[in-house]
């Protein structure tokens, strides 16, 4: 897909992000994705800060009858305040941005990839989400993923290195767009290893909001 | 950041500004935000219950505009509110003022709310937490200067526009409800919703310049 269009759809889920109506897996990405590009970080929170001036704006509606008591009476009897167990977050997996690093357990861990072609690694990303699938592909320099279509619409986004195809080329933070039936040839950078991750609606869900959400891009 | 050190500078602040003219108190913390690092840093129950009086029913009302029924709306709020007691000493004034922060907790709850509904989660750190995007250059000046200008534009901005800036944060079949009402694609639903963001976001750049 071109820039503009990429841009686009960037956008769109920007706000869908803030709005809070991306199953997981998409969630997870645009935030990674958040992390590493300041632009659309500073877009992020211009969105959170409309969504809180608008709530502050909004008519006051009366909570019901007893409302502040009970919640005081649930903070008092309730479960203490339970410290969030920090996550075993391991070393290894330094070189993934820290919205993901929840989902993955050991990038780095030989037996957790798999080889699908020459240069070429995957492994399975679960989101618990009945969205698609998403998976992290590593790609050593100058390897290309061998030429393919998609069965569903794809998100993809450049976690470390980089990687050029027909529509151009993409570095640390970008997302790349493949719509249903798009075919591309992504070949590596040559100075260092690739690694993406890439969410696909899959062939089993149309029918989700990101579907939508891209039928709607894709004209 | 220390919450030592935020209520110091903050009071470093009271006292460089507090004799000016009113245009440098506008400069200041609102009373929500103070009230709130109150809440972080002593437990304060009457700082907490005056938060909840004024952000409750604005959150209540915000949700029920935004698509949630009734009961999904007070029971957003209330686990809302429990978080902003138990993570009041997290709200850190550079990066977000009360009412942006408070929003954000609200996104995080209505989206565990739908997924609870709807789908096993895995078990997350936490699931209700988020981060609002700090910048580096973060200072509690220009963070309530940006959010006055936000607030400003929202309140200038032609009702047509300003009701479009709002289905931005509708729940995803409100946009599918808009879509069947005018007869347009969800796809020009949402690219219309995309372009007044946009203009929004120049408006307030013009602003800047």
């Amino acid at each position: 897909m071109n820039k503009q269009n990429t841009l686009t759809l960037v956008e769109s889920l920007l706000i869908d992000y803030a709005s809070g109506s991306l199953p997981l897996a998409l969630e997870v990405l645009v935030e990674s994705h958040i992390s590493m590009n300041p632009s659309s970080a500073r877009s992020i929170r211009m969105l959170l800060q409309i969504g809180g001036a608008l709530m502050e704006n909004s008519d006051p509606i009366s909570m019901s009858e007893g409302s502040f008591e009970r919640l005081m009476d649930e903070i008092d009897g309730g479960q203490q305040d339970e410290e969030i167990a920090k996550s075993d977050v391991s070393n290894d997996n330094d070189k993934l941005p820290l919205p993901l690093r929840n989902f993955v357990s050991e990038a780095t861990f030989p037996k957790n990839w798999r080889r699908i072609g020459i240069g070429l690694s995957e492994q399975t990303v679960d989101f618990g989400d009945e969205f698609g699938n998403a998976k992290l592909y590593r790609i050593a320099p100058g390897c290309g993923v061998p030429s393919h279509s998609h069965d569903g619409n794809e998100v993809s986004l450049v976690l470390a290195g980089g990687f050029t195809d027909e529509y151009g080329s993409y570095g640390p933070g970008d997302i790349s767009i493949q719509e249903t039936g798009a075919v591309h040839k992504p070949v590596a950078d040559a100075d260092g290893e690739c690694i993406v991750l890439a969410v696909n609606e899959g062939p089993i869900v149309l029918t989700g909001p990101v579907g939508r959400l891209l039928n709607m891009l894709i004209k | 950041m220390n919450l030592r050190v935020v209520a110091e500078l903050i009071s470093s602040l009271d006292m460089s500004m507090g004799s000016g003219s009113s245009n440098d108190n506008q400069n200041n913390l609102s009373e929500w935000d103070r009230l709130l690092l109150r809440v972080g840093s002593d437990r304060d129950r009457s700082a907490f219950k005056k938060l909840y009086e004024h952000f409750a029913p604005r959150l209540k009302s915000f949700l029920l505009r935004i698509g949630s029924d009734m009961s999904a709306a007070e029971e957003i709020c209330q686990e809302s509110m429990i978080m902003v007691w138990r993570r009041a000493e997290t709200f850190n004034p550079e990066s977000a003022g009360a009412s942006t922060w408070i929003f954000t907790i609200a996104r995080n709850k209505r989206i565990d709310k739908l997924r609870k509904d709807n789908r096993p989660l895995p078990d997350l750190n936490d699931p209700s937490f988020f981060q609002i995007p700090v910048d580096k250059s973060d200072d509690i000046l220009q963070r309530v200067e940006e959010e006055k200008k936000i607030k400003n534009a929202l309140k200038n901005l032609p009702p047509e526009q300003a009701k479009l800036i709002l289905s931005a944060y509708y729940e995803e079949k409100s946009h599918r409800k808009i879509a069947d009402e005018t007869n347009l694609p969800l796809g020009t639903v949402k690219s219309r919703i995309r372009l007044a963001i946009n203009r929004l976001r120049t408006q307030l750049e013009e602003l800047e310049g």
